[in-house]
């Protein structure tokens, strides 16, 4: 594989993944948001290997697996499980209605462009183009962690904001070393069957998911 | 070996508690690991001050004087917290909470493993995956009560944490494409990175900032400090000391290794400004609410975020002084604020209420533990003959001479929490009780390690050990200045 085709389609795949960040603003159904989440990390795990067979490093290619069972299997079971069990999958009202949350994003994308470009250009990898796709991917994801009011979606924001992460890293030098990709994994499973047993609670105590009901703590 | 063991011991105390069945001997597992992690640390900081710099486990742990003197925070504090939190333990969860007991005993040695991990190893990789791990060991600690408000606080923790972390992870991505950029080859962790003069200065300004956005989360540095007040109050006490007095300064550890590899390759004015910066409105933010706190517990935590912007000032004041300060008032901050915090767990369980305006008398009701949080007082709001008191002179003397309009602001904003602080801590102390509310003082045995802090704040104050001045400049070194 040449430099100018694994660029190609890199930038083509990252778009893809951008686009799936998206759709978690306009899909109204938690499960729905759950399988667009599978999907952009199905996408990373291609992306891992491709650049671990144009590199020839094993490592990366272990890395795409180990993305595979976390972020593409278990860990949407995990929050299918979470939906059926807490009975409600309709995304309840967002503060923003869908329109004005698009235009949001694409603002978010040129702030992602005007801060990353000049890195991508000083960067020689043929990977490094779609950094700034990448970055506009993390800022997107927190936008909705922010934005969505169900404990759920906020979930999935942080997952594709620490998606948008893993790219980032993958596009700027080819990931981090093994071990630390490893201990990364094991943080987000960890923190994200921490997340589901705090869903329930709210949900015990709260009677909803609305996170919007957390405002207790005053000074 | 002994570094090793410094790491496994709490790992294993961790796996073992969570195992067993009897109160006691959980409290036998906890006890001796907390002592024993002590005594390697201490062992650990005198070979590090001999010179020496230990390594372990293929070059995944290295202890340099800067690690060291975390590791000595982390593991004295650990083991005063420890002892304190056998008796809250009883006292709070008795042995129908067991498993409650056991969850706490567990995670406590697995959030004392995770922030000596942090601190002691060498890659930045596995420094970041530490620090989550800190988050991850201590949410369900914020909500051992299990009530609304500490779900809440938990839930704002775990959520807040994980995204600032995460954004702390595209500074180190950064950080490892300028390494490699200019190495051919991934070999990036501090003791490589700190002979590395020429990393390319653009990625290297747009890294320090998502550190700094990042660790400072976990710094509890304003405005990324929304988490600290509610997750540092409603948390047990012994925990509320350690994520106070110690975790914090482990988010900013991260921030300071960061500084000193970035400032090699682009010189210390970038990172000072924005130190300053995040300082001066961490101070004016505490101060705003420190004018008239309602909650104590509260009070606390805000005064930590005020008393992380006094050393983030320091840092940015820089040159010898301003980062000796800054050193000095991390340990300052650590010893008053983790005994202040224990000492509120003893208020809240004799007046059963967080609200200011609920506790009055407590030197009447309960002297020792009245008299310990006065003294304890006048040590955090940097009193002589306290130790903070000389921090805080060094740092804002330091910047007078290169920062005068800073400094000043800094002064002004600590006179207003001083008088805020010290007000409501007068209407606590003194006053009349509530007539009903029996006299003595709960888990006095418990508290007495406590006088150790004191007396500590007290020598400190007093006078700076030869081995302590060496050890502080051994870590100046370590920093590049």
């Amino acid at each position: 594989m040449s430099a100018d085709m694994l660029s190609k389609l890199v930038n083509l795949l990252s778009f893809a993944a951008l686009g799936l960040t998206i759709l978690l603003i306009v899909r109204a159904r938690l499960e729905g948001q759950v399988r667009a989440f599978a999907l952009q990390s199905f996408v990373l795990a291609l992306l891992s290997v491709l650049i671990a067979i144009y590199t020839g490093s094993l490592e990366l290619f272990a890395v795409g697996t180990a993305l595979v069972i976390v972020k593409v299997i278990v860990i949407p079971r995990v929050l299918d499980r979470a939906v059926a069990k807490i009975g409600i999958s309709r995304v309840a009202a967002p503060y923003l209605g869908t329109a004005p949350a698009l235009i949001v994003c694409a603002l978010l994308a040129i702030i992602a462009f005007y801060v990353m470009t000049p890195i991508a250009a000083s960067n020689p990898l043929p990977t490094a183009d779609a950094m700034p796709l990448a970055f506009a991917g993390v800022l997107i994801g927190f936008f909705i962690m922010v934005e969505r009011r169900r404990a759920v979606t906020q979930i999935l924001g942080f997952l594709m904001l620490e998606n948008g992460i893993f790219l980032l890293a993958l596009l700027t030098t080819y990931g981090v070393p093994f071990i630390v990709e490893m201990g990364v994994f094991l943080d987000v499973l960890v923190a994200v069957l921490i997340m589901e047993v705090f869903v329930y609670h709210i949900k015990d105590n709260f009677d909803s998911i609305d996170v919007g009901q957390l405002g207790n703590l005053k000074e | 070996m002994m570094l090793l063991n410094l790491l496994l011991i709490p790992l294993a105390a961790a796996a073992s508690i969570s195992l067993s069945h009897r109160r006691a001997l959980m409290e036998l597992l906890h006890t001796g690991a907390a002592i024993a992690v002590f005594g390697i640390g201490v062992a650990v900081a005198a070979e590090v001050l001999d010179g020496e710099i230990l390594v372990a486990g293929t070059n995944l742990l290295r202890v340099d004087s800067l690690s060291a003197l975390m590791v000595v925070i982390i593991t004295f504090l650990g083991a005063v917290a420890a002892f304190y939190a056998i008796g809250y333990l009883r006292a709070e969860f008795a042995d129908a909470d067991l498993p409650r007991a056991r969850l706490f005993f567990s995670l406590f040695h697995l959030f004392i493993f995770t922030m000596l991990l942090a601190a002691t190893t060498d890659n930045l990789g596995v420094m970041w995956v530490a620090i989550e791990g800190t988050t991850l060991a201590t949410v369900f600690l914020v909500n051992l009560r299990r009530s609304r408000t500490s779900l809440e606080a938990a839930y704002k923790y775990l959520i807040l944490s994980s995204v600032g972390i995460a954004l702390a992870f595209i500074g180190t991505a950064l950080v490892y494409y300028a390494g490699a950029a200019k190495a051919g080859e991934i070999a990036v962790n501090w003791s490589a990175l700190s002979a590395a003069a020429s990393l390319n200065p653009e990625v290297m300004r747009l890294a320090f900032v998502f550190i700094l956005i990042g660790y400072g989360t976990k710094a509890g540095l304003a405005p990324m400090h929304t988490w600290l007040p509610d997750a540092h109050s409603e948390a047990p006490a012994p925990i509320s000391a350690l994520m106070s007095g110690v975790l914090l300064n482990v988010g900013l550890y991260a921030v300071l290794r960061f500084k000193a590899v970035v400032d090699l390759n682009i010189g210390s004015h970038f990172t000072g400004a924005l130190l300053l910066g995040i300082g001066l409105l961490s101070l004016a933010v505490a101060a705003a609410f420190l004018v008239r706190p309602r909650n104590y517990k509260r009070m606390l935590a805000y005064s930590s975020v005020e008393h992380m912007g006094i050393i983030c000032l320091g840092l940015g004041f820089g040159g010898y002084w301003g980062t000796f300060g800054a050193l000095f008032h991390i340990l300052n901050h650590a010893l008053s604020k983790s005994l202040l915090f224990m000492l509120s767990g003893n208020i809240l369980r004799k007046y059963h209420s967080a609200e200011i305006d609920d506790v009055r008398g407590v030197l009447h009701t309960a002297p020792w533990t009245g008299a310990l949080f006065l003294a304890g007082t006048f040590a955090l709001l940097g009193f002589p003959p306290f130790a903070p008191f000389v921090s805080e002179f060094i740092i804002f003397r330091a910047g007078l001479d290169t920062h005068p309009w800073v400094a000043a602001l800094g002064v002004i904003l600590l006179v207003v929490v001083f008088a805020g602080m010290l007000a409501s801590i007068n209407r606590m102390l003194y006053g009349l009780a509530p007539a009903d509310l029996p006299r003595g003082d709960g888990l006095r045995l418990w508290l007495a390690p406590l006088t150790l802090n004191l007396a500590l704040l007290l020598v400190l104050g007093l006078t700076l050990p030869l081995p302590l001045q060496a050890a502080l400049n051994k870590v100046l070194q370590v920093l590049g200045i």
